[in-house]
């Protein structure tokens, strides 16, 4: 991995610019390969990139006014779409494999475009990362859905890549305007 | 599409008896697709029924506000300055259009967007720009209020409307079956909604969305996988011992049951007990009281006064015609709102008992979150059936083949307690399903609320 400073600050606003671009570009590699596994429905070896304390999580969305815009995402602990630790996500991974997951049998075609990725802060040890992703899904003959949002994810130093230690998920539909939410973002 | 609900449309009540066949548990596919329809139940289901609006914590300030459907036809619910909760629909009355933009949210009134009349908590005009200048004064502000829900009125903390000033009380419409159901989730204690409802729309007619929320038959095959991951154990798959029980007006509940022998079991137990062998592993409790393994929460002692004897032991799915079902655990709701013939959308609202723990709460949220909405573990792979099964009426040849309902049709019996309460005791079925249609039928053929009283089916007796 790249410079090591000290741990626990948030150093990035003072690394050496080509430090920060070698870094840059370790990250967008990262989030480019595990949209490649999860497009080539790779999910076992997705989860191999994912850490033990993952916070897999996806807020409902609402439609509020300005004035009550506070409310516009639920909060943690509240209700939510996706709401997962390690386990969890297991059980999601999994079924895809269990030969009975019909809302995957046969399986969608996601394409999981990410851009956008901005390092907010990085303490030699994790990143946080902020990404705008376009997840396009066709299902069966008939379907043509889109997802997309933003993320803010941890991403934690493990050898020469990273490991997935934190994905929040903010979409922006409200009212989701699918049959389901069977594909991992 | 929206399948024309606004204008009327008239059937020949013989038409419209053959389009269920109770006799033979056969059902006509069109039921699910014809725009004309949709329409009629529009009319004489969605415009006459009692509908779920919010329980009484989603709107616990004044000036709170939730936006529901009752069918086509959109709502504004909000606690008014005298701590009323009002419905009113969410037209301006001004030339209609929609008032509220938010879905929920806190205000201290509702100003259009298009002109900016200003109406009150409780649905008066307050206030119209130009009032002076351009209507010279002259607009009676009095005559231009919203329109209200003809009565809203609520059953523990939860809060129904009806369009229609004939409907019944609502504890009549509930009736001893829709109480139960409510009961259900009542019997957790003081409830506090969770914050967040999950939305998202599904391709099917709604009927089809409803019924199969008394279907147990699918479970083990459509949900296989949430099973095969580790998620839910087999029992709760597909228990044996199913207890149905049918209310008028259409609701239901259908299910798992608590058999009577397993019933005498759980009344020899203190409520210490109870909570002490729902904290268990099936394991664990298997070995303690055999027979009541299968479902939980094990209910306190002083529901079967509540409930009665008979509803105490039905822990299957109530459905409180026509569209919201009280789910497993009895701490969800769930509303399949029409949005046209071929669109259905899903809405998930989730509670907490206010006196559970930390770890009650997070036990029950990571269950909750995991189980429904369009993630869910299960639900998930529920919407292309529902939709498949819809669309497949599309074909005239392909609708000429009727829906089969007749699983266990003439094989079972309903059973009267002494207390009065009914239920059919049986494996898994379609009881519920065929009544669900059959009163479906009825509230159709009805012209209004008092033929519907009159003409509604009796709660049958006997083989079923």
């Amino acid at each position: 991995m790249t410079a090591t400073p000290a741990v626990t600050e948030n150093t990035w606003e003072r690394l050496q610019i080509v430090d920060r671009i070698e870094l840059q570009y370790q990250v967008d590699q990262f989030l480019y390969h595990e949209a490649h596994l999860l497009d080539t429905r790779q999910y076992r070896e997705w989860f191999q990139l994912v850490a033990l304390d993952i916070h897999y999580w996806m807020p409902i969305r609402r439609t509020v006014t300005i004035r009550n815009i506070e409310r516009e995402f639920t909060r943690l602990g509240d209700m939510a779409f996706f709401d997962d630790d390690y386990k969890d996500l297991r059980m999601r991974v999994e079924k895809f494999y269990s030969s009975s997951s019909w809302s995957e049998d046969p399986p969608s075609r996601t394409r999981h475009l990410v851009s956008n990725a901005r390092i907010t802060e990085w303490d030699g040890n994790e990143l946080s990362v902020c990404s705008a992703f376009h997840m396009l899904r066709t299902r069966l003959d008939d379907t043509s859905e889109q997802f997309h949002g933003r993320r803010e994810d941890r991403l934690r130093v493990n050898g020469q890549s990273f490991l997935l230690a934190q994905r929040h998920i903010y979409l922006d539909h409200t009212v989701i305007q699918a049959t389901n939410l069977s594909s991992l973002f | 599409m929206n399948g024309g609900a606004q204008s009327n449309v008239n059937f020949d009540t013989s038409e419209i008896a053959a389009w269920y066949d109770a006799d033979q548990g056969l059902i006509d596919k069109k039921i699910f697709v014809d725009p004309k329809i949709y329409a009629l139940e529009q009319q004489r289901i969605f415009a006459r029924a009692w509908h779920f609006m919010c329980h009484e914590s989603h709107v616990p300030n004044t000036g709170d506000y939730f936006i529901n459907h009752i069918g086509q036809d959109p709502v504004i619910v909000a606690r008014d300055d005298h701590g009323q909760v009002q419905v009113m629909l969410n037209n301006c009355s001004h030339r209609g259009n929609v008032l509220c933009r938010a879905e929920m949210g806190n205000t201290h009134s509702f100003q259009c967007s298009y002109h900016g009349w200003n109406f009150t908590l409780d649905g008066k005009l307050k206030s119209v720009p130009g009032h002076e200048p351009f209507y010279r004064g002259k607009l009676n502000k009095d005559c231009w209020g919203l329109t209200h829900a003809a009565k809203v009125e609520q059953y523990k903390g939860f809060y129904f409307a009806t369009l229609d000033a004939d409907a019944p009380a609502l504890r009549d419409y509930l009736g001893e079956v829709g109480r139960i159901g409510i009961d259900q989730m009542s019997v957790h204690g003081e409830l506090v909604a969770v914050d967040g409802i999950q939305k998202n729309i599904i391709e099917c007619n709604w009927k089809i969305a409803v019924d199969n929320l008394y279907d147990w038959y699918h479970v083990n095959v459509t949900h296989r996988s949430a099973m095969k991951i580790g998620f839910v154990n087999p029992s709760v798959m597909q228990p044996m011992q199913q207890t149905v029980l049918l209310g008028e007006y259409g609701h239901a509940i259908s299910g798992p049951g608590i058999s009577e022998e397993q019933q005498k079991v759980l009344d020899s137990l203190t409520d210490e007990e109870r909570v002490s062998l729902d904290a268990m592993s099936p394991d664990e409790r298997a070995k303690l009281a055999p027979r009541i393994t299968e479902r939980r929460p094990i209910r306190p002692a002083n529901m079967k006064q509540e409930m009665g004897p008979v509803g105490v032991r039905a822990m299957g799915h109530p459905n409180i015609f026509p569209n919201l079902w009280i789910s497993t655990r009895a701490l969800q709701l769930s509303l399949r709102i029409p949005r046209g013939p071929l669109k259905t959308e899903v809405w998930w609202f989730t509670f907490m008992p206010k006196n559970y723990t930390d770890e009650q709460r997070r036990i029950a949220m990571k269950f909750m979150s995991h189980s429904f909405g369009p993630a869910g573990l299960f639900e998930q792979d529920d919407g292309e059936n529902w939709t498949y099964s819809t669309k497949a009426a599309l074909g005239p040849a392909s609708q000429r083949q009727p829906h089969n309902l007749q699983m266990a049709l003439g094989e079972d019996e309903v059973r009267e307690d002494p207390s009065g309460q009914k239920s059919i005791d049986s494996a898994v079925n379609e009881h519920a399903q065929r009544w669900h249609y059959r009163c479906w039928s009825d509230w159709l053929k009805a012209e209004n609320w008092k033929e519907l009283i009159i003409n509604k089916s009796v709660v049958p007796s006997g083989k079923v």
